[in-house]
């Protein structure tokens, strides 16, 4: 079979709520331009928010918050550790996304006189913008990709990015149902592949029960590693608090404004904010282990007219299986207390702070690379953030893009386009390998055992030695068809970023975001050593570099005090509690 | 023992040396197709999968779950014109 070879300005690998504005935008501002949108899904129901979401959980809208405030409040949900001036240009830039999203035809909550109606959820501030018809705004996406002209390309997977000397020259990769080998020649690459949702392993063992939608394996993690670029604040996990048993949230931003809220076995709150934070997610943890444990959500407090409300936006939007899941269990929030847990562990910007590293322009460190939504490193920017960031990496890599034409492919190139055609399709040439679902539970049973916090260099050890091990394991596993190969493809995903994950936490010598990086052989958090972002990278040889990186001068001074403003979560009387 | 010692040391070398032996399995699946209502030749279901999970039964020309994949997210269930689709909560979390 030929390759399919294509010539792209740009080129935008994930088509979820990042990906669709970054092509909008660049084939906006580049009317003759080629614009090509690759997903390895199909654009109507990809990316994290596949049903639609039920919010902006970040909305910093006039008269409710301001862009300081917003960058404060992150900055302190992130212990410091924030390049301010990348959380700055989002919060800037965000409220005419919105105003845009509403000219698309997107549906926000407003009020009768209507204003937006924001609701508040975080420790500090108002940023809960509700989106009761969420479930609508892909189709809205894609109805303006369409228009704009954009090419879609669905079904194809990207595999590795193609360099000319130190830049990006294009995309590899294969389509996931005909196998077709597919090379992209681009001017420049936007990466917005979400999350690396499938890292942990669910407490159920079922693999695709993931938290996020299990097609973002870490795809664009492991492809900018290996690209050259820099990673940052991988040790900083995601770690959410769910329904037990079930990977939807409880959910503290629908049911919170409303009066939902945390409790204990013994009824009683032990969190004053739901909002997600490691410092949140720490105290859940410990009630959770304490005999007060297990901890629930509860509703059954409030009016009827209240329940319905929240079964109309929880059901139909964001996860919307949940209905069936209590019903077959006999549960009913009216009658109930919802049982909670903890998700698996996952590397992801848009919820807590890992990510590939980027500035305030989406630059990653390879030059003509973008990046990002939940890959980027900009700390808890979520969907709002990652629509307002594909189109910032647009805007900036169209003036990147100005200065020059496309290049000839040269030797160096065909090299990498041959040795990657023959590392994609080994896999083909041994059908009765290692199944690639029995490679995939190991990898992401050894990340719970090993990398699963409260974490200790130890455990890390123990984790990275089965991780180099699995390189060679990969050897082993097979595919019968294009399908089973994207699944092997993403297990080498996992691993890329199982390994990332054990290093950066093994480097970071102290205890950082609550849960998220809490090592029990350096319990406590270290400001003088480690006030620092820690990022990684590979190096000329292939390995795996980690280094600091200074935190430059904030746009938004905190005082000490201020710093620090997520670390008493813990209800007064619950402290007591936890004392006994 | 020292012949079972042997047979041991040789076994454990051939365990890193034979080939792969596999074996079928059948697995319940969350998504239920109803034959009756299912339009053959319609793919509206299987592009809407994000994780590509279903596929035309070659047997039927319907479509079904292929892999055991499901994320449960009702994509195919809420995009199916003819309400032909259930998405049961997969039994290990049921």
């Amino acid at each position: 079979m030929d390759d399919t070879t294509l010539e792209a300005d740009i080129v935008v690998v994930g088509g979820g709520s990042a990906g669709s504005t970054a092509a909008i935008r660049a084939q906006q501002s580049l009317p003759r331009g080629r614009v090509i949108l690759l997903e390895k899904a199909h654009i109507k129901r990809s990316g994290a928010i596949a049903i639609g979401m039920d919010g902006l959980n970040n909305a910093i809208i006039p008269g409710h918050a301001t862009a300081e405030q917003y960058v404060k409040e992150i900055t302190m949900a992130n212990d410091g550790i924030v390049n301010q001036r990348a959380v700055w240009e989002y919060a800037i830039n965000s409220y005419s996304m919105i105003e845009e999203l509403d000219r698309w035809g997107v549906k926000f909550q407003k009020t009768a006189a209507g204003d937006f109606d924001v609701k508040k959820v975080h420790h500090k501030g108002s940023y809960v913008l509700p989106m009761p018809e969420g479930y609508d705004l892909k189709k809205i996406l894609m109805r303006v990709l369409k228009r704009a002209g954009v090419q879609i390309i669905n079904r194809v997977m990207a595999t590795r990015l193609l360099k000319d000397g130190d830049r990006i020259a294009g995309v590899l990769g294969f389509d996931t149902r005909t196998g077709q080998y597919t090379v992209i020649k681009a001017k420049a690459v936007i990466l917005c592949c979400g999350a690396s949702g499938r890292l942990g392993l669910p407490a159920s063992g079922y693999l695709y029960g993931t938290y996020e939608n299990p097609a973002n394996a870490g795809d664009g993690y492991s492809l900018a590693y290996q690209a050259g670029a820099e990673l940052t604040g991988i040790e900083c996990f995601q770690i959410n608090p769910l329904i037990k048993d079930y990977n939807g949230p409880a959910c503290a931003y629908v049911t919170g404004p409303l009066g939902g809220h945390t409790v204990n076995a013994r009824g009683n709150r032990f969190i004053e904010s739901d909002y997600w934070s490691g410092h949140m997610m720490m105290e859940f943890y410990r009630e959770l282990h304490s005999e007060n444990g297990p901890v629930y959500l509860k509703l059954d407090h409030l009016a009827p007219e209240t329940l319905t409300e929240i079964e109309r936006v929880l059901h139909k939007t964001e996860r919307p299986s949940r209905g069936r899941f209590h019903q077959g269990r006999g549960k009913g929030y009216a009658s109930d207390l919802v049982e909670m847990h903890i998700s698996e562990i996952g590397l992801c910007s848009g919820h807590s702070g890992s990510g590939v590293w980027v500035n305030e322009r989406g630059e990653t460190t390879v030059p003509g690379l973008y990046a990002a939504g939940d890959m980027a490193c900009v700390p808890h920017n979520y969907l709002l953030g990652a629509l307002t960031y594909g189109k910032l990496c647009a805007q900036h890599a169209l003036d990147y893009i100005g200065g020059f034409d496309t290049q000839e492919l040269h030797s160096e190139q065909q090299d990498q386009i041959a040795k990657e055609r023959e590392r994609v399709f080994a896999p083909l040439s041994r059908p009765d390998g290692i199944p690639h679902h029995q490679f995939e539970y190991k990898v992401r049973r050894l990340v719970n055992d090993y990398l699963q916090p409260p974490k200790s260099a130890n455990r890390l050890r123990a984790g990275l030695e089965y991780f180099d091990r699995a390189t060679h394991e990969l050897e082993e596993v097979g595919a019968s068809g294009p399908h089973d190969l994207m699944r092997v493809m993403e297990s080498h995903f996992i691993r890329d970023c199982a390994e990332m994950a054990a290093r950066a936490s093994l480097y970071r010598t102290e205890s950082r975001w609550g849960l998220y990086h809490y090592r029990q052989d350096f319990p406590k958090m270290d400001d003088e050593n480690w006030f620092v972002h820690v990022n990684l990278k590979r190096d000329e040889h292939g390995q795996m570099q980690l280094f600091k990186r200074e935190i430059d001068p904030y746009v938004v001074p905190l005082d000490e005090s201020e710093l620090r403003g997520y670390h008493h979560l813990r209800i007064p009387a619950a402290e007591a509690d936890a004392a006994q | 023992m020292s012949e079972l010692k042997d047979r041991e040391s040789i076994k454990t070398l051939q365990a890193r040396q034979v080939g792969n032996a596999h074996t079928e399995r059948r697995f319940d699946v969350p998504v239920v197709v109803d034959l009756e209502k299912c339009i053959t030749k319609c793919r509206i279901c299987i592009d809407s999968c994000p994780v590509d999970c279903l596929a035309v039964n070659p047997e039927t020309g319907k479509a079904h779950m292929k892999f055991d994949e499901c994320w449960y997210c009702l994509a195919c269930e809420i995009d199916c014109p003819k309400d032909a689709i259930t998405v049961k909560i997969p039994f290990l979390l049921r």
